[in-house]
């Protein structure tokens, strides 16, 4: 018989309470997204990415080569709404998804201004940190309603002769800041999850964090969930 | 459909511009008299004929006026008006085609790659190879030339005949014209004889007259006389053209600084890292080293 890695059971079971269960603790892990969660997240990840890379050629020549891995610019731009419309439709169901955990708390319109540059420089009071933090929050609004925006704006350009001379102007404005303002969001989201805050991806990858990352950069929810201090 | 002969001056969607002036060519035009204009469509067929487009159904809209506007598969139009000047009926035709513009606003809007260029002669061409269909030059235009071809998916416009020109020919509409209301040679003759006939217009009583040669997109390489150059929307022309304003905005100030703004969020967070380096976990849970800072 051939050796069979001895796994850690308790991280196992980890895996498969993650499937349907959030917010619990099993072993040394917390569950932070179950399988839903995360499906919905990388599917809103893919089709984003499969936009950015089919429009970014259109919108200037410097990224002409990221049309080459479609097969060229033509195809990007046959793809490109339709990725579009994929990435609305599935941020649609995400804002509807995770709309009850972001629910603004007072004390949380700081996270604008000054409470997020103490964020970043790791000197903020996190201690009512919950499951989500208002920097956290603030984002998922910001890119829903920047979804929306780039819809809106995205089937004005896709038939341009509906609409008029204003209205397209302004769409391909929109879509533009939108769009930029998105790609600037998204760098830091991804960032801030994976080289900034270590054992972060894992808890879009597993579904689970350890109880120690918890209660360091999410206390209060480290606290619900796990009944300590 | 570019043409080896024809150096290019511009290219839409080019990084770094188009290396001409090898070749010395000066600009050719295309000169429109509507006064002598008696609208007998001449150009429209001759316009189909050498460009292998095939008959399009006609629209009734209520003049003479072949179809509302230009289409895909009809590029030159002449369009029908009538105006009460001064008690009597003015009945004014105009040859709609591509104004070639000196600075074309479809082919800034363009994202494509040579998907519009304008030759060294001031023609602005499509090619239709490299265009994508987005509709982005119908929104750069402002004489609503630009259109779009429902079998090819891809724009199509009047190429002032760049295949007849390149070889020392007139267009087949300035051909075609029996009354000598078009003409087709260098810019610098065709504005001297817009002057002349509107020179003339004048002392026969329309005081208004001019050459319609837009300044606010560069001046065009089809210039057009009109007698009642006070009203030009009366021929369907705008009174002073631009590349739209949203246009322009876009490709020479938002695209720059939403390239850097991409490229400095991204530098950001390097230098973040660099700065802060990680929140990493301290320890295990309960450990106190392991706690939120205050």
């Amino acid at each position: 018989m051939s050796a069979v890695p001895i796994r850690d059971r308790a991280l196992d079971d980890a895996v498969t309470v993650a499937r349907d269960r959030e917010d619990v603790a099993v072993g040394n892990e917390i569950v932070r997204h179950r399988l839903s969660s995360r499906l919905i997240h990388w599917s809103v990840a893919l089709s984003f990415f499969v936009s950015v890379l089919t429009g970014m050629p259109i919108w200037t020549p410097l990224f002409r080569w990221m049309a080459d891995l479609f097969g060229g610019l033509s195809v990007c731009r046959f793809i490109h709404p339709w990725a579009g419309i994929v990435f609305t439709v599935i941020s649609t169901v995400q804002f509807f998804h995770w709309l009850g955990d972001m629910k603004l708390e007072p004390n949380e319109k700081d996270w604008l201004g000054p409470r997020a540059w103490k964020y970043l420089k790791y000197q903020g009071d996190d201690s009512e940190v919950g499951k989500y933090n208002g920097g956290q929050k603030l984002f998922f609004f910001a890119v829903s309603l920047g979804a929306l925006g780039l819809l809106v704006s995205g089937v004005v350009m896709w038939y341009p002769l509906s609409f008029s001379q204003l209205v397209r102007e302004l769409s391909i404005l929109l879509h533009d800041v939108t769009f930029i303002l998105f790609s600037a969001a998204i760098i830091w989201h991804i960032y801030l999850g994976t080289a900034a805050e270590p054992g972060t991806f894992g808890s879009m990858v597993r579904g689970t964090v350890t109880k120690a990352w918890a209660r360091l950069h999410h206390p209060r929810w480290y606290r619900e969930v796990t009944g300590q201090k | 459909m570019s043409v080896q002969s024809l150096e290019i001056r511009r290219s839409s969607a080019s990084v770094w511009g188009s290396p001409s002036g090898m070749r010395s060519v000066p600009t050719v035009a295309k000169y429109i008299d509507t006064s002598t204009c008696i609208g007998c469509k001449a150009c429209e067929v001759a316009c189909q004929e050498w460009n292998d487009l095939p008959p399009l159904s006609t629209q009734q809209v209520g003049t003479y006026q072949t179809m509302p506007t230009l289409d895909a598969g009809f590029w030159n139009l002449i369009r029908f008006d009538e105006r009460e000047v001064e008690g009597g009926l003015m009945w004014l035709m105009r040859k709609d085609q591509c104004m070639h513009c000196a600075e074309p606003g479809c082919l800034e809007a363009c994202p494509a790659p040579g998907a519009i260029v304008q030759y060294a002669n001031g023609i602005v061409d499509v090619n239709q190879d490299n265009c994508i269909g987005c509709g982005y030059c119908e929104t750069g235009c402002p004489f609503d030339v630009p259109k779009f071809h429902a079998k090819t998916g891809k724009m199509a416009k009047c190429t002032l005949c760049v295949d007849r020109s390149s070889v020392g020919l007139e267009p087949a509409c300035v051909k075609a014209c029996p009354t000598g209301c078009l003409h087709f040679g260098t810019k610098e003759d065709m504005v001297a004889l817009g002057s002349l006939r509107v020179d003339q217009l004048k002392k026969g009583g329309f005081t208004t007259a001019a050459l319609y040669d837009p300044q606010g997109v560069g001046g065009t390489s089809v210039v057009t006389v009109l007698a009642h150059a006070d009203h030009p929307e009366w021929y369907g022309l705008p009174r002073d053209p631009h590349v739209p304003l949203g246009v322009r905005f876009w490709k020479n100030i938002l695209r720059p600084v939403g390239l850097l703004a991409i490229a400095g969020a991204f530098v950001a967070a390097v230098g973040h890292y660099f700065n802060f380096g990680a929140k990493q976990v301290q320890g295990s849970a309960d450990s106190e080293t392991n706690l939120p800072q205050v």
